[in-house]
């Protein structure tokens, strides 16, 4: 019961402290905001893609760094006036790429777990033995 | 009944309210993500996370987007996700360590990214930009079936050829040894 109270009392502090930070950027009327989300979120992504075990976790934080992609390109469409609705559009086309990984990923993640009865990565080491 | 642009009593606007709202949500359902151990819980706070990112796409002005992420990112992938988590994750394993060894420098080297990102950002001279407009869906439409017809059909061709190989994939080869655990659900 202790560890909710002390977790959503952390989780307002961690809002009330990036709202101070998006009202300095510019809030969501300027496009530093959206980039700084979107480069935060890949940078959580990457961390754990890096540093995960779990292969499906591994998958997980590559569908972070998708999205965190996908936020900028939609912010820069919504954002520079020449790009109209391209912008959309090209998300669009990323989201359906990821889609395409997404299952093609998942699919090998199986096929490998029923050879090595392990989601664990770094017991995948067949080819160095 | 009309609201007005901003939040009665404050001068804070509903965008830049609802802006911090979303992106709160989004970074810490996307921590509890990278970090948690129940990785059924992990997946379960990714549908957060890209719920969060749905509304923000609503607030730059992109619906059509954020109705595609709520589509396809929470209702298919994580769904995906959660049914790939369910056939490979057993009770045996050593789940204990979430980590890999080299999590400090991952660590280490993903705050040295987010942070030459910003500077980069903030250094940037975005001011020849416009404002934020929002996206016409019926522009958006005439977009995707003239200038991009061509990416759009290869696109089609690329996901015909992922369902073809994800399903060759996870294909159980038949008469391997016979065991049939995990099997049935597909």
């Amino acid at each position: 019961m202790i560890r909710i109270f002390v977790g959503a009392f952390l989780a307002a502090v961690f809002v009330g402290g990036l709202g101070i930070i998006a009202l300095a950027a510019g809030g969501s009327r300027s496009l530093n905001s959206y980039l700084i989300l979107a480069s935060l979120l890949f940078a959580i992504g990457m961390f754990g893609f890096l540093a995960r075990r779990n292969a499906i976790s591994m998958l997980m934080s590559i569908e972070l760094m998708l999205n965190a992609v996908n936020l900028s390109i939609v912010a820069f469409g919504g954002f520079v006036k020449g790009l109209g609705a391209s912008g959309s559009v090209i998300a669009l086309m990323v989201m359906a790429v990821a889609a395409a990984e997404a299952t093609v990923g998942l699919a090998i993640i199986i096929a490998i777990y029923r050879n090595k009865k392990t989601p664990l990565v770094d017991e995948y080491d067949a080819m160095s033995q | 009944m009309a609201i007005g642009t901003t939040i009665p009593f404050t001068t804070i606007p509903w965008d830049d309210a609802l802006f911090v709202v979303f992106a709160g949500t989004m970074l810490l359902a996307a921590i509890l993500v990278v970090t948690m151990k129940d990785i059924i819980r992990c997946g379960l706070a990714m549908m957060v996370c890209f719920g969060a990112l749905a509304g923000i796409y609503v607030i730059i002005g992109a619906p059509l987007v954020a109705a595609a992420e709520v589509l396809v990112y929470i209702g298919a992938i994580s769904v995906l996700v959660l049914f790939a988590i369910m056939l490979t994750q057993t009770k045996d394993a050593p789940a204990s360590l979430v980590f890999q060894t080299q999590a400090i420098p991952a660590a280490l080297a993903a705050v040295l990214l987010a942070v030459v990102t910003i500077l980069a950002i903030v250094a940037t001279d975005w001011h020849a930009l416009a404002e934020r407009v929002a996206t016409n869906t019926t522009e958006l439409a005439k977009k995707l079936f003239s200038d991009w017809v061509l990416p759009f059909e290869i696109v089609g061709v690329l996901l015909l050829a992922a369902v073809v190989g994800g399903v060759f994939l996870a294909k159980r080869e038949r008469g391997h040894d016979g065991e049939r655990e995990g099997g049935q659900f597909r």
